[in-house]
């Protein structure tokens, strides 16, 4: 038999969708991990010194809540508009509904 | 065996758990039955273990989170926010994508995968996908094997906390007294835990029940009261301990002053033998130094002084060093709750011939209790106690590296290199989404879900949820450092610790038993979830596929009923004596089935180049060098559970890099898979059940 386009459109739009989701967690691997090293890993010479926004250490606000919510909307985004209500198909041991 | 005693829960919290724990057992017993309904004229073996793949959005979204969420999450994750402060931020971050990655990584595809050949189990889309029967069976025994460690921890986990919720009420303490006396006449129980032992066996019974009874369904719609347990306990938590703190900005400023405690032994030491055996907890002792500062240690675990003996040795302390949460919990004891505890302990102790004294406060390694002014009853005799590495270095809590426990057995430094080096946190990022997008477990749960609109919905319920409840949590357990000191020792109950002390606090002690549900919830539903993957892997993977395939519904019916049962009753029996250290567990557990699953399946379900060879390497090769670091880890450090990192990196990324690897290097070396099967899988056409496989008898049946 002759080869066929690997075109099931279920195929590649998750392919699609999976890539920009590996992408998003590069994104916060490349923020987080980083951020909190050089920022988070110090001696305090005098615990007064330590830095606060929204009550926790500073290190841990930019690089963890913020990313925290920033991922938070991207994978909302990406669910409400990239990701396609694509036809699964049907098992035939399926029920309608939950 | 380890005791388990906490007799810090109040007694006036015991009746609210007990009330706690029936209704929740009679709810999903109701679950049960009403889900076993579900089971009449549907197609048995997909109902019973993917729940005929109709998962609406908050059943699918609930279900998903409350298995991801199992008893670490309210026990071993606390415990190392406890011990090692804001650190764990980092370490618990890549939970930011895990929903998504979990979830959207494969959902789709592997979902209409299954649908296409009907597949109910991932060894089923394994077979199917390369048209071979050893690599279903290879993936069925990795599944049993990883699954069945991790479920004996599970029950063990369920019971401890059971344990801590029910142990002060009169029910308990009848059932117990039972189990005690068909304990005493069976040498296989020696040295069981009575009340370890009678919770695992409500706990457990109550969990295979429902899970044998109402399959897929009952498990799903637990989950969803069990998730909606979780997420309640941490928004009624997060308040208190604010309240109860003064605030996050104060808080994380105390934290920031905080020194790390010492560790230790000690020998209680009393005046004269007492004659009445006595129990206790939560005890702190003082000394006085010349300067007049005071320095407390608190009593680890219980003490339990035999009748007639004086002196009881080895007795774990934590030593506090700094003077403001000396001074914090010096007022602590004048509480009305404290000091009612205190008058108890005394009238006990005087009651078994117990005479005060007054020790030479000279001697600054003997501390006495009561930790106040009055003549003492109790001395401790202080052995040799460990520092922290910088044990003088303020900040550790708030900063990076945190300090590494020292240890008190051995006269071992604590690391320098303090906790979460760098290599662990990648590792960590790596562990949690990635690992988590590997566990065949959660892609049972992709495969139930009943359309692409329901998944969207369900992965932006579960951002927020988590969202709701992982940072919430790094927030509360770095605070129960300043509100509950020197549980180093014991930090695995700091949960229901807590619960009872902020309750109690505010006035509520009612509400413990409910927050104490949140993490009996998140263990039952990883519990059950777990148990009907192992035995749909035996029913499915190994009797249908291998063993009968043309065996009769009633046939399958019966054999699912009873293998469930088996399964469960077979981990209840195991985990009577059960391994001690559940977290690292969880962990090999967690890592080696990443290490196993992830990358064949991401091939299976992306790669139309994808064959046996490479896939089966890449499944082999991923357990294999996890199995490798745990076993070298064994010959260097003298256990299993504490794996060798190769160049700094955990067993999940050495894993899964060679299975990578291996992947890459071994599909080459065999031809492409048949051109059907890839025309199956990735072409568009008609529907693939028309050339699939065909149907077993079981299915043919009821279809």
């Amino acid at each position: 038999m002759a080869n066929q386009p690997h075109d099931d459109p279920v195929y590649l739009h998750s392919r699609r969708e999976a890539l920009l989701i590996l992408l998003l967690w590069g994104l916060s691997f490349f923020w987080t991990v980083p951020y909190c090293y050089l920022r988070g890993y110090q001696t305090l010479s005098n615990p007064e010194d330590l830095r606060l926004v929204w009550g926790m250490p500073a290190w841990v606000t930019w690089g963890v809540a913020v990313p925290w919510i920033t991922c938070g909307i991207l994978s909302i985004l990406i669910c409400l508009f990239v990701i396609r209500d694509d036809d699964l198909g049907h098992a035939g041991d399926e029920a309608d509904s939950e | 065996m380890e005791s388990f005693d906490l007799p810090l829960l109040a007694v006036r919290t015991s009746s609210a758990a007990v009330w706690t724990f029936l209704g929740y057992t009679v709810a999903v017993f109701v679950i049960a039955a009403m889900a076993n309904r579900l089971l009449q004229g549907r197609h048995f073996l997909s109902e019973y273990f993917l729940g005929s793949r109709g998962l609406g959005v908050w059943a699918f979204a609930l279900t998903f989170a409350a298995t991801s969420a199992s008893g670490g999450t309210f026990t071993g994750f606390p415990a190392k926010i406890y011990t090692h402060g804001w650190i764990l931020a980092l370490w618990i971050a890549s939970y930011m994508v895990y929903p998504i990655c979990t979830m959207g990584f494969l959902g789709k595809r592997i979902n209409q995968v299954a649908r296409k050949t009907g597949a109910i189990t991932v060894p089923d889309v394994l077979r199917d996908r390369f048209d071979s029967r050893a690599f279903g069976l290879i993936s069925t025994v990795l599944i049993i094997f990883f699954l069945g460690f991790n479920l004996v921890a599970q029950f063990k986990a369920g019971s401890v906390l059971l344990q801590t919720l029910l142990q002060d009420s009169t029910f308990f303490r009848v059932l117990r007294s039972g189990v005690e006396i068909s304990m005493a006449n069976a040498s296989v129980f020696e040295g069981v835990n009575a009340g370890y032992l009678t919770c695992l066996l409500l706990f457990g019974i109550a969990v295979i029940f429902y899970t044998t009874y109402g399959g897929f369904h009952a498990v799903v719609w637990t989950d969803v009261m069990q998730g909606i347990v979780m997420v309640v306990g941490i928004i009624i938590l997060l308040p208190l301990v604010l309240s109860q703190v003064g605030g996050m900005n104060q808080a994380t400023h105390e934290m920031a002053r905080m020194l790390p405690p010492r560790l230790g032994t000690a020998t209680i030491v009393l005046p004269n033998a007492p004659t009445k055996a006595i129990s206790t907890s939560d005890l702190w002792f003082r000394t006085v130094d010349q300067t007049e500062q005071v320095w407390l240690y608190r009593l680890s675990g219980t003490l339990t002084i035999p009748e007639g003996v004086q002196r009881v040795s080895e007795v774990k302390f934590v030593g506090i060093r700094t003077p403001e949460e000396i001074a914090r919990q010096m007022q602590r004891f004048e509480r009305p709750y404290a000091q009612e505890r205190m008058e108890t302990l005394k009238t006990q102790l005087i009651e078994a011939g117990v005479p005060t004294t007054r020790p030479d406060t000279a001697e600054t390694n003997v501390a006495t209790w009561p930790p106040t002014n009055e003549p003492a009853l109790l001395i401790a005799e202080l052995g040799e106690f460990h520092s922290y590495a910088q044990a003088d270095q303020p900040g550790q809590y708030v900063m990076g590296p945190a300090p590494n426990l020292p240890s008190p057995e051995a006269d071992v430094p604590a690391s320098d290199a303090g906790f979460l080096p760098l290599g662990l946190a990648i590792s960590f990022f790596f562990m949690w989404a990635i690992s988590g997008t590997g566990q065949p477990q959660y892609m049972v749960r992709l495969m139930a879900f009943k359309d692409a609109k329901t998944l969207r919905s369900a992965i932006i319920a579960v951002t927020v949820y988590y969202g709701a409840i992982y940072f919430p949590l790094v927030i509360i357990f770095c605070y129960a450092r300043i509100l509950l000191p020197g549980m180093e020792n014991e930090a695995d109950k700091i949960m229901p610790a807590l619960a009872v002390t902020v309750t109690e606090n505010a006035g509520h002690g009612w509400l413990a038993g409910f927050l104490i549900a949140a993490p009996f919830a998140a263990v039952m539903s990883t519990v059950d979830s777990y148990l009907l993957v192992i035995s749909s892997a035996v029913v499915r993977d190994v009797y249908q596929r291998n063993v009968d395939p043309d065996a009769t519904e009633k046939t399958i019916k019966r054999l699912s009923y009873a293998t469930t049962l088996i399964v469960g009753s077979v981990a209840l029996a195991f985990a009577i004596n059960p391994p001690r250290f559940l977290q690292d567990i969880i962990v090999y557990v967690g890592s080696g089935l990443a290490a196993c699953f992830l990358v064949p399946v991401v091939a299976a379900l992306y790669w139309p180049r994808a064959n046996l060879l490479g896939c089966l390497g890449a499944m082999l090769g991923g357990f294999g060098m996890h199995l490798l670091m745990h076993l070298i880890g064994w010959q260097v450090y003298g256990e299993f559970t504490r794996p060798y990192d190769l160049f700094g990196f955990s067993p999940v990324i050495v894993g899964l890099g060679s299975s990578l690897i291996a992947l890459i290097i071994l599909t080459p070396l065999a031809p492409p898979p048949r051109e059907e099967l890839v025309r199956r899988y990735f072409c568009k056409g008609p529907s693939s059940l028309d050339d699939a496989v065909p149907p077993t008898a079981g299915e043919s049946e009821s279809s």
